[in-house]
């Protein structure tokens, strides 16, 4: 059963340099219970993306296309309709929770908050709850360590708290944007683990550069650049048999493969130059490459690939 | 070239400074000219603190830095002074480590202006050919750090850094705000660079895959001590330390002994590693180990 649908999604804002166009005619479908890794560097627009579906950008920014949510459109939604679904729905693991977390706000209150929102829970039953949540992502002495801090939790720890606000209302999706980032390998893989056992019921949209975290975790990989997907695939089929030169280049560069880095640097979102998006850094360009632009073949087997080496048409 | 002697360096926090923090403590080493030596550990386990001793951007609470046979104890203020261009150091941020004010080219001209005496038409040539050898182009020059990207600016560091021609390089963390695709080409810039002003390195990292590739030899770290010195091969292929097994294939870890391990004030008189080891015994709780030299130059903390 496909939860959420995407189709042809752009998200474009203005800035002082011009339009920045961060995501361009994406088209992904989540089903229930699938763990789906959104694989990008810096820029690529992957957090962008998580934020059009939880319409949390402002208002100035022009989005188009469907996010189609068990059959709701989500950018129709009124702003009412679209706070029963944040949180409640579908919740958000923001990037960073050093800075995402309220640092005077004791951590249980905070975690608190969507409880009682959503479920209209008094506060004693609300706390009752947050204990739970807490014991859920395996934080020791839940019933002391709610009455904490932010600043008094390490790293690894901060971004369980994180898990236990978003799984609070039980929802269907989660977002997760680069959770294990600026963690130890030992916290990381601690982290890693937790993931994989709350999303046993519910569907993730897992949003990474970590490339180990997603072949541990997901199900489904996507690869984006520029804005754009560039390649699709299941997690084995992306390891083991990477089409996109760019995805192939990003797996030479890390330090256990070699270590050989893709020449140039990702583009700028304003202003891209038609074409594919990849030409100036590939190795296989051809001249036809800087002129057209590739769109998404299936090459069988759910493998999609944006590349004219196989986009013949 | 480096050597370090029984360091230690203890923070005091609290209002009455009655809460101290080894952050290092007791550690022992060497650096040979023109050698790498990668330093690993997690977080808040001293690493970036070595670092800043070493250049004695940090006082040590006892022990002794010798720097190519100079004790930086002893020296005085303005000795040091003159010591500092033989020795840099590169920061975790390069955005963070630019003047957001200053042109790339002042940046880098900047430690000219300090000690070389040179006409303004010879810093310029010799800010062109440092751009050159980081592989940025002179269009780069006239512009700011937030015109750049992060492996960019990176590469400005490192051309300020080599402006002096120094000997030895403390790098913290060069690469882990840096993409994956940008990390490998700052790696092997930073490779060729060091074979090819025969630089002596300081290789800071949490990443044993990154370090793994730039070092001679790697130290391996855990709460302010070295608990496994050795070379590269032998770390990462014989390693004996139950701690460095941990980095090395962190799959393998019981989460729930990690969990609680950390929480665990470590015993006084104990090993380090104790609250976390899958082999503790009863004498690690009671008694410290010793370094041990398993094999010629590879050296353990370890009871075992």
């Amino acid at each position: 059963m496909t939860l959420l649908s995407i189709t042809n999604l752009k998200t474009w804002f203005p800035s002082r340099d011009g339009i920045v166009k961060a995501v361009n005619a994406v088209d992904l479908e989540i089903k229930e219970n699938e763990r789906f890794g959104l694989i990008g560097e810096t820029g690529s627009g992957k957090t962008i993306l998580g934020m059009t579906i939880m319409r949390l950008l402002q208002p100035d920014t022009m989005i188009e296309g469907e996010i189609v949510y068990k059959g709701r459109d989500l950018l129709k939604l009124s702003e009412e309709e679209m706070r029963k679904i944040r949180g409640k729905e579908i919740a958000m693991i923001l990037q960073n929770p050093t800075t995402s977390l309220n640092p005077v706000l004791k951590v249980g209150n905070q975690i608190a908050e969507a409880i009682r929102l959503h479920q209209g829970l008094d506060k004693r039953a609300a706390k009752e709850k947050v204990v739970e949540m807490l014991e859920a992502v395996k934080i020791p002495s839940p019933e002391k360590r709610v009455n904490e801090y932010p600043h008094e939790f390490s790293g690894g720890m901060r971004e369980r708290v994180m898990i236990a606000m978003a799984l609070a209302c039980n929802p269907t999706l989660i977002i997760a944007d680069e959770p294990t980032t600026g963690l130890d390998v030992t916290i990381k893989m601690q982290i890693v683990r937790l993931m994989k056992e709350v999303t046993k019921q519910r569907a993730m949209l897992f949003i990474t550069h970590d490339l180990d975290a997603a072949a541990e975790i997901c199900d489904n990989i996507a690869v984006m650049y520029a804005g754009e997907l560039v390649e699709y695939a299941k997690t084995e089929a992306i390891f083991k048999n990477p089409i996109h030169p760019y995805i192939q280049g990003f797996l030479n560069s890390l330090p256990n493969r070699g270590l050989n880095p893709i020449r140039g640097m990702s583009p700028s979102l304003i202003g891209i130059p038609n074409g594919c998006r990849f030409y100036p850094r590939c190795d296989c360009a051809e001249e036809s490459c800087k002129i057209n632009h590739p769109e998404m073949v299936e090459l069988g087997n759910g493998h999609f690939v944006r590349c004219l080496q196989y986009d013949r048409s | 070239m480096i050597e370090v002697k029984d360091l230690r360096k203890h923070f005091s926090s609290g209002i009455w400074k009655k809460h101290s923090t080894k952050a290092v403590d007791g550690i022992s080493f060497q650096i040979e000219r023109g050698e790498t030596l990668g330093l690993v550990g997690e977080s808040g386990c001293g690493k970036t603190t070595i670092g800043r001793l070493l250049l004695r951007l940090l006082e040590p609470t006892s022990g002794k830095v010798i720097f190519d046979g100079i004790d930086l104890q002893q020296l005085k203020k303005a000795e040091l002074r003159r010591l500092r261009p033989r020795m840099q150091m590169i920061f975790q941020d390069p955005d963070a480590s630019l003047n957001p004010r200053m042109k790339i080219a002042d940046s880098i001209a900047e430690p000219l202006k300090l000690w070389r005496k040179m006409s303004k038409s010879e810093q310029k040539e010799r800010v062109s050919e440092l751009l050159e050898t980081v592989g940025l182009n002179p269009e780069h020059l006239n512009r700011y750090p937030y015109q750049l990207s992060g492996g960019q600016n990176q590469r400005v560091v490192l051309a300020r850094v080599l402006a002096l021609n120094p000997d030895f390089i403390v790098a913290d963390e060069p690469t882990s705000s840096l993409d994956v695709s940008v990390q490998a080409q700052i790696l092997n810039l930073m490779q060729e660079l060091k074979e090819e002003f025969n630089l002596t390195v300081l290789f800071i990292s949490h990443d044993l895959e990154v370090v793994r590739h730039i070092s001679d030899r790697i130290a391996v770290m855990y709460r302010g001590k070295i608990v496994e010195i050795g070379d590269t091969n032998d770390i990462l292929g014989y390693e004996r330390h139950p701690y460095t097994n941990e980095l090395i294939s962190p799959a393998s870890i019981e989460e729930d002994a990690l969990l609680q391990g950390d929480m665990k004030p470590v015993n006084a008189s104990g090993c380090v590693f104790y609250p976390r080891c899958p082999f503790a015994a009863e004498i690690c709780s009671k008694r410290e180990p010793g370094m041990v030299e398993v094999e010629k130059g590879h050296w353990v903390l370890c009871e075992r």
